[in-house]
């Protein structure tokens, strides 16, 4: 893999699309519903705008619809209402064949009874393209991906990794318009995942496609993605940068979907007087800075949720009117750092960002800071922020 | 899988005991399952006077053999027999493929319909057919002929094996053929460039069983021919005569008959069986 990356680092583009100057190719989903059968409803009202040649993550939890929608774009689905658009033309009712897509599957979807160099011409085949120029294309994919050595083997004797290399490659030698990826990397070992993640990454730079990548997993989108869409349910919770969705959870799932360790949760009641807010749950009183107490204040003596990431969190005094005292129940050692799990009244806390050679055990009390500016707040019913 | 704790057979035996009464146990069965044929085979090799004492003389021929091969009515029914089993299993396949690849991968009413003949056909008993179908055939003209022979094997192929293939087609996972639809391909396109070369290995496996279970069939030969179209099944119980019994004919006869199952065992055994498993 490594001499390939160094050989795909100088590699000329030739042949590429871009260079022709094709019609761009923005993805764009509206009031795209799905049912299955007559009572389940898998996809509910999405809208999406995807920009050419833009890298988009699609997240959330298991079941959620990210596979169905996927699967629209592509074609393989029916839709029940709404438009997909692919570069500005509708493709409604286009079979998969005519929508100039590629897509890698969670299990790699190779032909198993074709070479890998057969599955890399597939495509091209099916579109009579010349057998000279199928070469120099799976040429060209194959120094990309270091698939040289592999080109006769069948994918039985390949390796997961492999395996879905050569699904990538599938998708690069029929330069589409769009790259669409279900999961592609959730059956590699974390170890191997971390890999391709990077080289996926160093794909979308060589050769800038538009680009859907669905996953489980809030890393991979958040490293992944230049946008990052969270589904729950059928329904997009969130649109945004990583960042944007880090920094500002448009409601208190996508607050606790991303980021890891999970963002704490905590029911605190809102306290204003003498010009100053504060916050209080058992154990705990936090005085809340500025920024925030504008908009907490409104809400006084009532309750609402508090959200605070276990990395906003240290150990020690910290800022006055934001530390608290915290039980402590568990200590997981990671060598660069320590996570704490620990009880502060009835709640359960996380911290990270512990030094790792923190002297620190369980059943330890200590002494725990938030960070000002750096708390979330949530009403309780509607779970949407409070600004 | 490995370490767990199953009841064991004869707990209070030592080991060597076990596995001794479990090779006594296969032996007996293997026994049991290949005595008839090595008596089949037995009685083939000897004389015409020497069929009721197999197991006493020392007297073997391959006369037997060599009188069946010269009756034209039985080389003509080994020739019918595998010239029908052949058709019956290219026509059959032909449906039973894609007919449980529909069923494997579609769930509209057409699929729905197609699973629930195929489901009524299966579960009457065999034998009910026979009487049906020759009305038909005679009706149709077709009694004592190829076709009606051919088509009701046909149609009881279509029948039992489609679930079979079905079951081979939901072992392979249909994501490859969603990759082959949008690397250019219709639906029908990656049905057959696609999802039948991966079924190939249980698509041999299943023309074996096919061409095997026509070969053997006796029930439709006996009811639905005549003496235009005899097959080997049929020629083989006609040594039953009012003048007694052709004995050493009838082996020799049925030993040639074996001789497409034993050779498949022999060299096709390692095929079949692992077309049945994916
Ligand atoms: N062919 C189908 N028929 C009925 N329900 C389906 C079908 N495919 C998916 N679903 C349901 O739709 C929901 C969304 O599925 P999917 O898009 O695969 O989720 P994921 O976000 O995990 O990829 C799930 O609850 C799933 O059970
Ligand atoms: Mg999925």
């Amino acid at each position: 893999m490594r001499p390939a990356a160094r050989f795909a680092a100088g590699f000329p583009k030739t042949g590429n699309r871009f260079d022709s100057g094709e019609a761009m190719a923005a993805i764009s989903l509206s009031k795209l519903n799905k049912h299955y059968g007559s009572l389940f409803h898998a996809v509910k009202d999405v809208d999406l705008e995807i920009a050419d040649k833009e890298f988009v993550a699609l997240v959330g939890p298991s079941g959620c619809g990210k596979s169905t929608t996927l699967r629209m774009i592509a074609g393989l689905e029916d839709i029940t209402s709404g438009d997909i658009r692919i570069g500005n033309k509708v493709v409604n009712h286009l079979p998969p064949r005519d929508r100039d897509v590629a897509m890698v599957f969670q299990n790699y979807a190779l032909y198993q009874h074709m070479s890998v160099y057969d599955n890399l011409a597939f495509g091209l085949r099916n579109k009579k393209t010349p057998e000279a120029e199928i070469r120099t294309a799976i040429d060209r994919a194959a120094g990309m991906l270091g698939l040289h050595d592999l080109l006769q083997r069948k994918p039985k004797q390949l390796s997961g990794g492999q395996q879905q290399r050569v699904a990538l490659g599938r998708c690069i030698v029929r330069n589409p318009q769009v790259f669409l990826f279900d999961e592609p990397l959730s059956n590699l070992d974390a170890k191997l995942r971390a890999q391709m993640r990077i080289e996926i990454k160093r794909l979308h730079a060589e050769i800038p496609t538009t680009s859907v990548f669905v996953t489980h997993d809030q890393v991979e989108a958040m490293t992944l993605g230049d946008r990052v869409v969270i589904m729950r349910d059928g329904r997009i919770q969130q649109i945004g940068t990583p960042l944007q969705v880090y920094g500002k959870p448009a409601n208190k799932f996508v607050a606790g979907f991303i980021g890891a360790p999970a963002m704490n949760f905590i029911d605190v009641n809102v306290r204003s007087a003498a010009g100053v807010t504060s916050v209080e749950a058992e154990g705990l009183r936090l005085t809340i800075g500025p920024a925030d107490a504008a908009a907490l204040a409104i809400h006084s003596g009532r309750r609402v949720i508090m959200g605070m990431r276990p990395e906003h969190l240290s150990l020690g005094a910290g800022a006055p009117g934001l530390g608290f005292d915290a039980h402590v129940e568990v200590v997981e050692q990671l060598g660069s750092e320590i996570l704490l799990e620990t009880r502060v009244g009835n709640a359960s806390i996380t911290a990270a960002r512990v030094p790792a050679e923190t002297a620190i055990a369980r059943g330890d009390q200590v002494r725990l800071s938030a960070q000002a500016g750096r708390l979330h707040f949530f009403d309780p019913e509607t779970e949407l922020p409070i600004s | 899988m490995a370490m767990v704790n199953r009841p064991q057979f004869l707990p209070w035996l030592p080991p060597i005991g076990r596995k001794t009464l479990f090779a006594l146990a296969v032996a007996f069965i293997c026994f049991a399952f290949a005595f008839p044929v090595l008596w089949l085979i037995l009685t083939s090799l000897r004389p015409e006077s020497g069929v009721y004492y197999v197991h006493r003389g020392t007297e073997f021929t391959l006369a037997s053999f060599a009188e069946v091969l010269s009756d034209e009515r039985i080389v003509a029914a080994f020739l019918n027999s595998a010239l029908i089993s052949t058709l019956a299993t290219v026509f059959s396949l032909l449906v039973t493929v894609s007919s449980g690849y529909m069923l494997s991968r579609f769930t509209g009413p057409a699929s729905r319909l197609w699973f629930g003949t195929i489901y009524v056909f299966r579960c009457v008993p065999y034998i009910s057919w026979v009487l049906p179908l020759y009305f038909v055939t005679q009706s149709w003209g077709l009694y004592d002929t190829y076709t009606g022979l051919l088509l009701p094997h046909i149609a009881v192929h279509i029948c039992f094996f489609s679930w079979l293939m079905k079951g081979f087609f939901d072992g392979i996972d249909p994501s490859m053929e969603y990759a082959a639809m949008i690397d250019g391909c219709t639906r029908w396109g990656a049905f057959i460039r696609v999802a039948v070369p991966s079924a190939l290995p249980a698509i041999s496996a299943l023309a074996v069983l096919c061409w095997l279970f026509t070969w053997n069939e006796f029930l439709f030969a006996l009811i639905l021919t005549g003496n235009r179209v005899p097959v080997i099944t049929v020629v083989m119980a006609q040594f039953v005569t009012e003048m007694g019994l052709r004995w050493n004919l009838m082996a020799a006869t049925a030993v040639m008959a074996l001789l497409p199952a034993f050779l498949i065992a022999l060299f096709g055994q390692k095929y079949v069986i692992r077309g049945l498993r994916i």
